[in-house]
């Protein structure tokens, strides 16, 4: 049976594209391999274009789904899943990478580019390298297989057709040769998910699995140098390849954090979500494996740690990606990957390359030049290499606290050996756990920033302590002054305070006074600085976090007063320092905005944020927050709750009421009022000629209700009349929530009836909103842009200065 | 003995340390009668809401009341004291983090587990 308007023909190219990438990079692996083993072998060829067909056959699987998500080729799951035709064109790249198939497409391709690029670049190192290099490639494509081999599912495939997918075999509809016309299913794709149609979610992924990609060209040096025997020499090759890492996965970090803090509701950039750590634990291992080498190629004296460094860098990356994609973190996590069932595979990946390597590295140990002398306590290798061991613990606590799902795997009482009676959850307050523990390692970090460039290789420095003084004394007075300031009391958050001020502070001297502003020197200390403005941004914005939105009421004692403020329609709430007010809400696509006005209580300031709820019928709503920046800091909002049910005007007026009021007369209305009835305004009277009869008449009441506190809300009913022809206009007081209706004049006595309506208290729109302040976070962004732009200058320079020494060589 | 030695130490000291901070701080998965034995210690439940049951939320006093259902089918009034999720009655499954009283169990955490994303397919499945 042949199906109609379906694009198999392209599914099977995608599939063939799959197998030739995964059956190229195996290939390439061994004939690198075999070359290794015998330079004088004809392998060194046949393995290049073998990686070569490789890498083309990986842009061709990203090229074919392209072209399917392009299309809205919605037969494909993958497409239907991640993708639909109301979707704008900026946001087709995010569904590319939307699912688990795509993702590792993007670390695949990523790596496939700077295999070809090694390729030409390493030179002597090329075998040893690209083995690896090649050997992980395949691994990865081999996870977009999506073949059964002897009841083993190996892969998934990003072009499975829904109706060949497992669940639905055997269907009646599967069997219909026109289903994708028939089924209105079929007409429309499931959708990005809300969250990700962010304009960050478009170079975050990209970004960060670059600086993944980039862990495996130190890990491959390191495993050329062990296979080689040349323990200290791989370091210097693969120096700016790590550097580019740290810059490219600590830009890519921070992005998500952009991200999180502009799109998502948690109120701030980073939660310590399973899924952050783990990009973040192997970024903290890279800087770490970056300061060894560094180390390694000046003194050979870490030659063992800094091999094991890089190594075990891209053993975290495996286990990271095994975390996140096998199902284990299961309820820990908000946004991990859904399981594909491939977590017997990825364990296999993460076995083969741990294992390996570890087995390595642990046989050629012994023969590692050992150093006969300690290193010199004054000297900046052995403060680096302290940094670097407290960079790795720093990421072993984070590791650890992460893998407690993993624990309960292994020791949990369900485990394979029931230790533990009961199962381990997350800690329930994970930022107070994790920063707690995480802010020792930060503030020893920050001191050997600022130290160790005003140290020098291989002897003490004797001018080192005249000349830190100035950055070390101003950073404690600065820093006090700050703190005292901004009220920061806690100690640790006080040293915390000054030992990043006296990062950044010490590399910035460091650099004008001593180094005279040597260009050379400029991308190291630009990141130093960076990193250290990070530190003190994070610390300040989220030490400092403030709640505007405060409600006071009194649960009980174990219960906190929370950080939600109750606003009803055109309500004022008092959320010091301003007044907040709901002016309204709108629609516009999907999203419902809510207007709310800010107004300085001592000031002119005035702003209007717009928290909105995007509507998704498939995935269900989603707040986003709406954030407004100055200079000193940022006041974020978000909506908490909101009645989405549109409830009928009339439904509201409730508890009617009638009084009969002369002009100057006042009556007590609902309790909290006084009504005051002031003047009657005939607009437009005409009486029949005999002057028995009305023609037409109109006339408006002028009425005052005045609440407890003395505000009043001025409300005119009109009552109009045209032949027999009645027409009663209601006057509505917004604030108070009454509405009046001008009833009937009674004429002999001069008084008006007057009809009252209160709006019901449970109708009475309203929203939950949480307002804080993060004071200075636009430190942590410029750090954020200062760290990538330095690391990235510092890397370029590098290269720069070895070509030029290349060159010299030569001539 | 040589530095390197002593450094080696430093590093286990803080490992051992930081490790033994971590089992503290975690919390444990219960159900609602274990977590009854253990009183206002913190621990984490997972279970259904239970939709024949009202769900209230005041809004003055930012009190949301449901009942819930843990794994073993026991169910409990549960308390929590910020607002009420959004689309929280389409939950599919709910990780409550808080800890027991003597008359309800009282939440600071709630995560949602939401079954929206095949809806349309088991719509499909059922034609």
């Amino acid at each position: 049976m042949s199906y109609v308007g379906e694009h198999t023909w392209i599914g099977d190219l995608g599939r063939l594209m799959v197998a030739l990438s995964f059956v190229w990079a195996t290939f390439s692996s061994v004939a690198y391999a075999l070359h290794l083993r015998r330079p004088q072998s004809h392998w060194l060829a046949t393995a290049r274009w073998s990686f070569r067909l490789h890498a083309l056959a990986v842009v061709g699987i990203v090229a074919v789904l392209f072209v399917a998500i392009w299309n809205h080729w919605f037969e494909f799951d993958y497409v239907w899943r991640h993708s639909s035709t109301d979707l704008p064109l900026r946001y087709i790249f995010s569904c590319f990478w939307e699912g688990q198939e795509g993702s590792f497409l993007l670390w695949t391709f990523w790596q496939a580019v700077l295999g070809w690029i090694l390729i030409h670049k390493s030179h002597e190192w090329e075998a040893g390298v690209m083995l690896t290099v090649a050997a992980v490639q395949a691994f990865l494509s081999s996870m977009l297989l999506g073949v059964y081999v002897f009841g083993i599912k190996l892969g998934s495939s990003p072009f499975v057709l829904i109706r060949d997918l497992p669940e639905n075999l055997g269907l009646p509809w599967t069997q219909m040769a026109d289903y994708l016309t028939s089924f209105p299913a079929f007409q429309e794709g499931n959708g990005l998910n809300p969250l990700l149609q962010n304009w960050w979610m478009t170079i975050h992924p990209p970004t960060l699995f670059l600086g993944f990609a980039l862990t495996v060209v130190p890990f491959a040096y390191a495993v050329a140098g062990l296979l080689t025997r040349r323990y200290s020499d791989w370091v210097k090759p693969a120096l700016s390849w790590t550097f580019a890492g740290v810059a490219v996965l600590g830009v890519g970090i921070l992005m998500g954090g952009a991200w999180a803090y502009e799109a998502l509701s948690f109120g701030g950039f980073w939660a310590w979500d399973p899924v952050e750590n783990a990009s973040l634990v192997p970024w903290l291992t890279l800087v770490a494996a970056g300061h060894l080498m560094m180390v390694e190629k000046h003194k050979h004296s870490a030659t063992g740690i800094t091999l094991f460094m890089a190594l075990f860098t891209f053993w975290l990356v495996l286990y990271s990606t095994f975390l996140t994609r096998s199902g284990v973190l299961g309820d820990s996590s908000v946004h991990s990957f859904v399981d594909l069932g491939l977590s017997g595979q990825l364990l296999v990946y993460l076995l083969f390359f741990v294992v390996g390597t570890a087995a390595l590295l642990a046989i050629r140990w012994k023969s590692f030049p050992k150093n006969a002398t300690d290193e010199l306590l004054g000297s900046r290798e052995f403060w680096m290499f302290i940094g670097s061991i407290t960079l790795l613990l720093s990421a072993l606590q984070i590791a650890f606290s992460t893998s407690l799902p993993v624990f309960n795997k292994m020791i949990g009482p369900d485990g394979w050996i029931p230790l533990l009676g009961d199962a381990l959850a997350p800690p329930t307050n994970a930022n107070e756990h994790y920063n707690r523990l995480q802010m020792p390692f930060a503030i020893v970090v920050s001191v050997l920033m600022a130290v160790g460039p005003f140290l020098v290789w291989r002897s003490n420095s004797p001018l080192f302590w005249k000349r830190i003084l100035p950055a070390a004394a101003g950073s404690v007075v600065l820093g006090g002054l700050i703190a005292w300031g901004m009220t920061i009391q806690h100690p640790v958050h006080v040293v915390l305070l000054m030992v990043s001020l006296f990062s950044a502070l010490a590399n910035v001297d460091l650099w004008l006074r001593l180094w005279r502003g040597n260009s050379r020197h400029l991308g190291m200390t630009t990141a130093h600085v960076g990193f250290a403005l990070v530190l003190l941004g994070s610390l300040i914005s989220q030490g400092k976090k403030e709640f505007l939105s405060v409600n006071k009421s009194f649960i009980h004692k174990d219960f906190p007063a929370n950080e939600n403020s109750v606003l009803e329609l055109k309500d004022t709430v008092s959320m010091v320092p301003y007044w907040v007010t709901w002016t309204g809400e709108r629609s516009e696509g999907q999203n419902h905005y809510y207007d709310l006005t800010f107004m300085e209580k001592r000031g002119d300031t005035a702003f209007t944020l717009s928290p909105f709820i995007q509507m998704n019928e498939r995935m269900g709503n989603v707040p986003e927050p709406d954030t407004r920046h100055f200079w000193n800091r940022d006041v974020y909002t978000h909506v908490t709750f909101a009645d989405l049910r549109d409830v009928p005007d009339s439904a509201q007026w409730k508890r009617p009421l009638e009084v009969t009021l002369k002009a100057g007369e006042e009556a007590i209305v609902y309790d909290n009022f006084i009504l005051h009835c002031d003047t009657l305004e005939v607009r437009d009277a005409v009486f029949t000629t005999d002057g028995s009869n009305i023609k037409r008449l109109n006339m408006a009441l002028q009425l005052r209700l005045v609440a407890m506190d003395g505000s009043e809300e001025a409300l005119l009913p009109i009552y109009s009349l045209a032949g027999d022809q009645l027409t009663q206009t209601d006057a509505v007081a917004e604030r108070s929530g009454v509405k009046a209706r001008f009833a009937s004049v009674e004429t002999e006595e001069g008084r008006f009836k007057i009809q009252l309506w209160r709006r019901s208290e449970e109708d009475q729109p309203f929203i939950l909103i949480q307002a804080i302040a993060f004071p200075w976070i636009n430190l942590l962004w410029l750090g954020s842009v200062l760290m990538g732009l330095g690391s990235a200058l510092a890397v370029v320079q590098r290269v720069q200065r070895d070509r030029e020494k290349a060159k010299k060589a030569s001539v | 003995m040589k530095r390197n030695h002593l450094l080696g130490l430093i590093v286990l000291a803080v490992l051992a340390g930081v490790f033994l901070a971590t089992f503290q701080d975690a919390s444990t998965y219960q159900t609602f009668p274990t977590a009854e034995g253990q009183m206002g210690e913190e621990c984490v439940v997972i279970g259904t809401l239970d939709l024949n049951d009202s769900i209230t939320f005041n809004k003055d006093k930012m009190l949301l009341r449901f009942t819930a259902v843990d794994k073993d089918g026991n169910s409990r009034t549960v308390y929590y004291n910020k607002p009420k999720p959004t689309d929280f009655e389409r939950s599919e499954e709910i990780t409550l983090t808080g800890f027991a009283t003597d008359t309800a169990f009282v939440t600071t955490n709630i995560l949602m587990k939401c079954p929206s994303k095949y809806k349309e397919k088991e719509k499909l499945q059922q034609t």
